[in-house]
């Protein structure tokens, strides 16, 4: 989406154009669900925090400044939702972390990106992605697959430029490693099955 | 970021919410956006010769009412 489409995008949804509404969502909806779903891993959790960050588009919909920059505006409030959704989340953890303990679980979950990969490479940058930390995966995700500008990134996350580049520079060396670990893993497990 | 990560990254595949789901999303947004009426700039009537005539009247005899309310309770206890 061009910059002169967008300005006028805003221009309409200022003055309560719900055709225009329709076009944000088209552009953005599945761009947002698809961070929101690496986010959180879970495609419920994801159907949910997209639901709310339409709504509170909606809701500030005519009240946008002329010059909103729609996608780090519909990206930052999918981010914080998600970082709410994560406190909550611990604080149930936290209360329920006793009888969690006692219950069965498997080590690693797998994302619904990883289910359904449809090559071997992909499956694995999936599970390399999953396994980083929130903080630097989010950066990946925005930078890396939402294709925004670092600067954009930055004002999402609520960063200097530098601290995103930073941040940045650290999630790809865990990302590498991840998947380098993951490479070496299947060899060794190779050459243990073929010895 | 090296051009090699971005690639791999650009080229991972995007995901779909339920479309069922989105639909009433959707719907509900457009029917919030449109459901608040927009701000519409009011021009102030002008107003009749009556209202003219009657809001400094009531004005005068409003201020005339409470100067003679002070006066008569000076008067009635404000000395001995």
């Amino acid at each position: 989406m061009d910059r002169d489409t967008e300005l006028a995008l805003v221009e309409r949804l200022r003055e309560g154009d719900a055709a225009a509404f329709d076009d944000v969502h088209l552009a953005f909806n599945s761009r947002v669900f698809t961070f929101l779903l690496r986010l959180s891993r879970r495609r419920d959790v994801a159907e949910d925090l997209l639901e709310e960050t339409w709504l509170r588009f909606v809701k500030h919909g005519r009240r946008l400044r002329a010059d909103t920059r729609l996608g780090p505006w519909l990206f930052t409030v999918a981010r914080n939702l998600h970082v709410s959704y994560q406190r909550s989340r611990a604080l149930e953890n936290s209360a329920t972390a006793g009888l969690m303990a006692l219950w069965p679980t498997g080590s690693h979950r797998s994302s619904p990106f990883e289910e359904t990969a449809a090559s071997e490479l992909e499956r694995r940058i999936e599970q390399a992605l999953a396994e980083l930390p929130t903080a630097g995966r989010e950066v990946l995700l925005l930078v890396g697959v939402a294709g925004l500008a670092h600067s954009d990134a930055a004002d999402v996350c609520g960063l200097t430029p530098e601290a995103l580049r930073q941040r940045l520079h650290r999630a790809r060396q865990a990302l590498s490693r991840a998947l380098e670990r993951d490479a070496t893993g299947e060899i060794s497990g190779m050459e243990r099955v073929t010895s | 970021m090296s051009e090699p990560m971005i690639d791999l990254l650009r080229n991972l595949p995007s995901a779909t919410p339920d479309p069922a789901r989105a639909e009433r999303t959707r719907v509900r947004c457009r029917t919030r956006l449109s459901a608040v009426a927009p701000p519409v700039a009011t021009v102030p009537k002008p107003l009749g010769w009556k209202t003219q005539l009657w809001q400094p009247l009531i004005a005068v005899l409003g201020c005339a009412y409470v100067a003679e309310a002070v006066v008569q309770a000076l008067r009635s206890y404000g000395r001995p």
